[in-house]
């Protein structure tokens, strides 16, 4: 049998992966190493949070499957920044870890996707279109199309202390042949670092001597569709690390691998080891460690904010240091975990690679970190995998439009140095970017992507129309004459007083109305940031094809046009990078340009024209 | 073929009769020009030179001149650069422009060598504002300039500041709350007693304002011209010598100067049509825009929206047409005289927006916005704030959208031979 689409690895990334492809009326193979742990928390319990909160709701509404496994299995609810502004809210939650796992294989075997476990060692047929894989024991899989999302497995290195062992995680083996078969198909292969802290025994630890962090009331669930609410609540506890903690720290630091050099890899400093925080912050002993719950009725608990990969005597030092754990056993040892992932220059914004037509990334490959990146890349590689078996072009989402298209322009287009994570400030259009308006922002692109049911287009196109009738209402001037959009508009306005002013807005659904209101309060910065990057855009995309020689453009300064003749850049964009092109000189290119534009317009026909037009996708 | 720009010449000295004058000429094959027009060795004003000797044109001794030379590295506008001291009479002066016009130069247009300094990198885009913001206002280019560039550094750094903390709190304080690196509610009020200092600095380079009134025909664009521009004393104090000329005249509302500028009417034919087209061509020079309709029936097109302009809207000839409820609309009526009053203040109150009197004002703004935000709690909106006044920073330190505009506005307000 061939299959549509094959997904390696069973991650966050694979499950919607094969998710989407199936949804896309394909079949799906997915193969794991380990069938039992398919949706495995591999680090912390939990789903959400700043901009990353708003990506879940963002796969939600493309049908993609995190938002109901979160809600179904969460332990505790919070909006973060409540108080912050409703543009940088993140709904985040803990989670049941084993319940959720247990959710998403159920969701993959109900869903239809086929499950194998293997390894898969290459890639099969020639690099520009394979046939399939090679597995170690099933031999040769043919497929139309190959999804690669295979964590911190490609080529992975588990360190601990003096210890050094291949895992792709604790517990499991490393894709080192898979590794291996993309460096020799000329993949640019670099690798990144991430680390993990120790789970310790519930039992052990002095609860009573923390402080309870408990969960918020609160109706939000992350999935517009009708799902199950888990009605289990457990709190999170808070302790913290002292100056025994670091001393005990600094005492191992001979044994780090970080510090030793013995990791190539680069972490990420968004989630810096505990090692990296003594070093960078001497002066400060004191750090907050977040108790989480692994689970409703699980044994052990999550130390968030001691990553480690010093040796298991100094964690065990480290651990019992802390107020409350003066007597913990550590169930698992933190650990670092060093992997391959593949440069951006490989990528392309539909995810696919750049040297194939049909092999499509996922996840941590794509230099990326955080479960909710990976479940977002997943779907829009595995939509767009099944979206080429189907002979349809594949897509890429817009970046003033999501979370999901900022995550894919950044990661494919420029890269980094560190895992990537999504922040709110990555995203120049944030302050229409929200959690609130995920739905409807995502409708027009789910319906093109082709990943959205039948229900859920019934669902969203209702939300829609009571859109368009909110804003007709707000049109409507209350008592002293002032529109509803105007009253959005003032600082702290409620939907009580629009209700109130407007008495046909007490029809509306709430929620809408609010995340209507939230629409108009902010459209004047909104439309700004839009025309803002529309004209950037137009101008990057500018192809400078048609220059002959720079040395003649007098808009440019000397040194400029000598550098710009050696360099000869496709783009008005790639003419700025350039070293020594001053941004005077990019004006001054557009100038050149345009008053050559206009003449074109009389002599040429409309082939020359288009040199100046945006590029397309 | 020769790459260069093509050589500029113009006298720098005021018009009229004096001892001694100076032109200026500017461009690669300047040098060519003056040995050939003073019968020097082809050579002699290679580098920093300084020559006496006698222009030549036609067999005709024009004038006994000196002649300083600079090569491009040291030169004021980056090009090779003459400077041609002459005697001061009008007569004296047009024959050597000419002769040097005859032999390959062509005469600057205003501004156009300080544009070549800042084309070449000589000037930065700050500089350019400084200096026209100085000529006109007659203060010292070199202090003001330095001190300004120290305070938009400064500025600069406090924005900064603000910014890491703010997206620090927005993304981690809440889940680590120990994480923060200092108080936002401090940081941001450096940052705006910063923005206040700068506005103090910047408050006395202020030129002109540029008004354009534009809008349909038969909106009373014309009836409140005239009455702007015809009967100043009965409406404008302090109005020494308002000036009328075509359709712009010179005016001064409460102690400000104004270009007021009559246009053709948006919606009209022939002649109408295109000239109404030019002036939306050409917006990005003015700092502020009437925009006159009846009952504000007519909305401005968009492409005026897109400028760093100010609009003003203008529900006109109240007396014939009804109001409009939207408050955003002045009601005005040039015959009766309502809303005038308002609309003088709206016209005459902030500077001009490109000038950096202009940008440190909306930096002021923001900063002010920015710290009342933060205490509303409203993160999301003082982190849009802050990236908009470091794109009005970027104008001034010459990095990045946009600063074009600014220069641009600033070198049309010099004269011919700057």
């Amino acid at each position: 049998m061939i299959f549509d689409v094959i997904v390696v690895g069973g991650g966050h990334a694979g499950i919607e992966a094969a998710l989407a492809a199936k949804r896309l009326s394909c079949s799906v193979l997915l193969i794991t190493a380990n069938l039992r742990r398919i949706g495995e928390m591999s680090c912390n319990p939990a789903i959400g949070g700043i901009a990353k909160g708003t990506l879940v709701r963002e796969v939600d509404d493309l049908d993609g499957m995190m938002g109901l496994a979160a809600d179904a299995t969460r332990l505790q609810f919070r909006m973060l920044n409540r108080r912050k502004g409703p543009a940088v809210q993140g709904p985040r939650v803990q989670s049941d870890s084993r319940r959720y796992a247990e959710f998403q294989h159920a969701a993959l075997l109900e869903g239809g996707v086929a499950l194998l476990q293997d390894e898969v060692t290459a890639l099969s047929g020639p690099t520009d279109y394979l046939n399939g894989v090679i597995c170690r024991r099933s031999g040769r899989i043919e497929g139309r199309t190959v999804v690669l999302s295979v964590g911190t497995f490609l080529g992975g290195l588990l360190f601990r202390g003096k210890e050094r062992w291949r895992g792709g995680r604790s517990g499991d083996i490393s894709s080192d042949l898979l590794d291996s078969d993309l460096r020799r198909r000329m993949f640019h292969v670099e690798r990144f670092k991430t680390g993990t802290p120790p789970r310790v025994v519930a039992a052990s630890v002095d609860i009573h001597a923390l402080e309870a962090q408990e969960s918020e009331e609160s109706d939000f669930s992350f999935s517009f569709r009708k799902g199950s609410i888990s009605s289990r609540v457990m709190p999170c506890y808070i302790t913290s690390t002292n100056a025994g903690t670091a001393e005990i720290a600094r005492v191992h630091m001979d044994s780090s691998p970080l510090m030793t050099g013995r990791i190539e890899g680069t972490g990420p400093r968004y989630c810096p080891s505990f090692e990296d925080k003594v070093i960078k912050f001497p002066e400060r002993t004191r750090h907050n460690v977040y108790v989480e719950p692994m689970g409703w009725g699980s044994r052990h608990l999550y130390l968030n904010g001691i990553s480690t990969s010093l040796s298991r005597r100094a964690q065990e030092g480290m651990v019992r240091s802390l107020r409350g754990f003066e007597k913990a056993e550590i169930a698992s040892y933190g650990y670092a975990v060093e992997y391959g992932y593949i440069h951006h220059s490989d990528l392309t914004g539909t995810l696919r690679a750049r040297q194939s037509q049909n092999l499509f990334t996922a996840g941590q490959i794509c230099g990326t970190s955080g479960y909710e990146e990976a479940a977002a890349q997943g779907l829009l590689a595995g939509a767009n995998a099944a979206r080429t078996v189907r002979g349809l072009d594949p897509l890429r989402p817009d970046r003033m439009e999501s979370y999901l298209g900022v995550m894919i322009d950044d990661i494919t287009a420029r890269g980094g140095n560190e895992p990537y994570r999504l922040f709110s400030s990555r995203a120049e259009n944030r302050l229409h970017i929200r959690q609130d308006n995920a739905d409807r922002r995502m409708h027009s692109f789910g319906m093109e992507l082709g990943t959205l049911s039948e229900e859920s287009d019934e669902r969203l196109t209702a939300t829609l129309a009571q859109e368009r009738m909110i804003r007709q209402h707000l049109q409507l001037a209350g008592p002293g004459g002032v529109t509803g959009e105007k009253l959005c508009r003032r600082p702290g306005a409620e939907i009580s007083d629009l209700r109130k002013s407007i008495p046909l807005l007490r029809e509306m659904d709430k929620k809408i109305l609010w995340s209507v209101m939230l629409d108009e309060k902010y459209s004047g910065y909104i439309s700004r940031s839009r025309r803002k990057m529309e004209s950037r855009q137009r101008a990057s995309g500018v192809r400078l094809d048609s220059i002959a020689s720079y040395m003649e453009i007098e808009e440019l300064c000397w040194e400029s046009r000598e550098a710009l003749e050696r360099e000869k850049p496709a783009t008005l964009a790639d003419a700025g990078r350039v070293p020594g092109v001053r941004p005077t000189d990019i004006e001054g290119l557009l100038i050149h340009l345009s008053s050559r534009c206009s003449t074109w317009n009389d002599t040429d026909g409309p082939e020359e024209r288009k040199n100046l037009d945006v590029p397309a996708g | 073929m020769n790459h260069a720009p093509d050589v500029i010449c113009a006298p720098a000295t005021p018009e009229g009769t004096s001892a001694l004058a100076v032109i200026r000429m500017s461009g690669r094959g300047s040098f060519r020009i003056l040995e050939s027009l003073m019968s020097l060795e082809p050579g002699r004003l290679e580098g920093m030179r300084r020559k006496l000797g006698q222009v030549k044109s036609k067999g005709k001794i024009l004038d006994s001149v000196v002649a300083l030379s600079w090569p491009a590295d040291r030169s004021y506008t980056g090009e090779e650069m003459v400077e041609i001291t002459c005697h001061g009479v009008p007569a004296i002066l047009r024959d050597i422009l000419d002769a040097l016009i005859e032999h390959g130069a062509r005469r600057a247009e205003p501004g156009e060598f300080t544009r070549r300094a800042f084309l070449n990198g000589k000037l930065s885009a700050m500089d350019v504002m400084a200096l026209a913001g100085t000529w006109e206002s007659g203060s010292g280019a070199e202090e003001l300039s330095g001190k300004i560039r120290h305070e938009v550094r400064n500025l600069s750094e406090l924005l900064s500041v603000v910014e890491e903390i703010l997206e620090g709190d927005i993304e981690f304080e809440e889940r680590f709350p120990d994480s923060g690196g200092g108080s936002i509610e401090a940081a941001a009020g450096e940052f705006l007693k910063a923005a206040e200092a700068l506005r103090g600095m910047t408050a006395i380079l202020e030129g002109r304002i540029r008004v354009l009134i534009m809008g349909p025909v038969n909106s009373g664009k014309s009836t409140l011209f005239n009455l702007l521009a015809g009967t100043e004393t009965a409406l404008i104090s302090e109005a020494p010598g308002t000036t009328r000329d075509g359709a712009s005249a010179r005016i001064t509302v409460r102690g400000r100067e104004l270009l007021l500028c009559d246009t053709a009417g948006t919606g009209g034919t022939g002649i109408d049509r295109e000239a109404s087209k030019l002036v939306l061509e050409s917006i990005g020079c003015w700092d502020r825009i009437a925009w006159l309709s009846p009952s504000g029936r007519t909305p401005p097109p968009d492409s005026l929206k897109c400028g760093a302009m100010e609009v003003i809207l203008v529900s006109s000839r109240s007396d014939e047409y009804p109001g409009t409820d939207d408050e955003d609309w002045l009601s005005m009526s040039a015959r009766t005289g309502e809303g005038l009053d308002r609309f003088m203040e709206l016209i005459s109150g902030a500077p001009g927006n490109t000038s950096l009197e202009g940008i440190s004002n909306r930096l002021l703004n923001l900063a002010r916005g920015v710290s009342e935000h933060i205490s509303q709690g409203e993160y999301d909106m003082a982190a849009i704030l802050l990236s908009e006044a470091r794109a009005e920073l970027k104008v001034i330190l010459d990095e990045g959208d946009g600063f074009n505009l600014s220069v641009e506005r600033a070198l049309s307000r010099m004269c011919v031979g700057k």
